[in-house]
């Protein structure tokens, strides 16, 4: 133990000094976000609407970028830009599969698939909706009128604006895919697994 | 500065691929026994410094270290780059498979290109030329990746001065930070292992 406290006490100056200017530097890298710079699209479904939004790592809106909606077969159905805020949104124009494609500049893109039935039940034109409500207005009155239908639209209505933060933190979470400890030792080390493997064979030659 | 999947057209790619490959194959062959894990931990480096985040303004953007790769790794900086890309896309879904050609040109050819316009000035015996030369270093590869990126987005209908502006100016203060950490560098290893820079110095011209 000694012995290492020495050692520590006695380790040059001049050797120090840039080694601590260096660490600094980094510790003052890695205070920001740990986020590479990627740009990440998701979106959500609420009635027969999609909403999504762009963002940058690091929380930067995707201003004006290009958003595309693809079929499964690859044809376009719809295009568009982002707003400031990096939100844009559209009618479901078909019941499939919807891939969402963002294109940022500087070569960055983002993609999000939304699969059929997360599209959900398309929920029903306007002008139902507006029956339902003056419908709910008269439930107060005469609950017994309410049919099954008009229940059914008034608890989806409900329940889509009680879920909506929940859909939007999901989509979120889904594409969030930060790069994590496990990820970067994973990939230091296999970088080393490769110098042992070169080392080998180049060993074996000599 | 990595370009995602889906971004580039096939001729770009292509190419990126073939030129990235040559590169690969030249480094592979200067390449020797000793110098392999010197090789894997500044590719270690590389693949780590891309989370190390420089925020600026609304977007932020990532060290790049390749200007100081290629001074410490000459041509050997091009395999070297090409695995921790490979990583990079496997593990955190930076740039991509199919542009890991194109990535790799764009990071490496820059590195070679400086360590061979920079490199007798960084081992000069004059401390200023050498100081000098070593900043140069750092911040022109990060230029003229900024540059590459522009050229591949050419392909794509972005217009070259539209895009190599946006990229240049988004990457000033890391041109600024890369010098700067090149040049630290540098000077601790005159300092503690002086044979690094003079080594591989002399392998390479004799």
């Amino acid at each position: 133990m000694l012995k290492i406290v020495r050692k520590v006490v006695y380790f040059p100056r001049s050797r120090l000094v840039p080694i601590v200017s260096l660490v600094v530097v980094f510790l003052f890298c890695f205070s920001s976000p740990v986020f590479a710079h990627m740009v990440y699209l998701y979106a959500w479904v609420e009635g027969r609407t999609i909403y999504t939004e762009s963002y940058f790592s690091g929380g930067g809106k995707v201003n004006n970028g290009l958003i595309q909606v693809f079929d499964p077969a690859g044809k376009k159905l719809l295009e568009g830009k982002t707003n400031a805020k990096g939100e844009f949104s559209f009618q479901i124009p078909r019941k499939t599969a919807l891939t969402i494609v963002l294109n940022a500049s500087m070569g960055h893109r983002g993609e999000y698939t939304l699969k059929a039935d997360e599209l959900g039940g398309i929920a029903a034109p306007e002008t139902k909706k507006e029956q339902a409500v003056k419908v709910a207005k008269a439930e107060s009155h005469s609950p017994m009128q309410v049919d099954a239908d008009q229940i059914r639209e008034i608890v989806g209505q409900t329940l889509d604006s009680r879920l909506r933060p929940i859909a939007r933190s999901i989509a979120r979470l889904r594409e969030e895919k930060g790069p994590g400890l496990t990820e970067i030792v994973g990939g230091i080390g296999y970088i080393f697994g490769i110098m042992g493997l070169l080392l080998y064979f180049k060993s074996r030659k000599r | 500065m990595h370009i995602s999947e889906g971004v580039l057209s096939a001729p770009a790619l292509i190419s990126g691929a073939a030129i990235a490959v040559a590169g690969v194959a030249v480094g592979v062959r200067k390449l020797d026994f000793d110098r392999i894990p010197h090789t894997a931990v500044l590719s270690a480096a590389f693949f780590v410094a891309s989370l190390v985040h420089v925020p600026i303004g609304p977007s932020n953007v990532h060290l790049i270290l390749n200007g100081l790769l290629g001074l410490l790794l000459g041509w050997a900086a091009f395999p070297a780059i090409m695995i921790a890309l490979f990583l990079q896309a496997v593990l955190f879904q930076f740039g991509g498979l199919t542009t890991l050609g194109t990535n790799t040109v764009v990071m490496g050819l820059p590195a070679v290109i400086c360590y061979l316009v920079f490199r007798p000035g960084v081992i000069s015996r004059s401390s200023r030329v050498s100081r000098i030369s070593s900043f140069s270093c750092g911040a022109i590869s990060v230029f003229l990746s900024g540059v590459l990126v522009a050229s591949a987005l050419i392909s794509t209908g972005e217009s070259f001065y539209a895009a190599a502006k946006l990229i240049i100016i988004a990457h000033l203060p890391v041109m600024v930070i890369e010098g700067l950490i090149t040049m630290l560098c540098v000077r601790f290893l005159k300092k503690v292992k002086p044979e690094i820079l003079e080594v591989t110095h002399a392998k390479n011209s004799a």
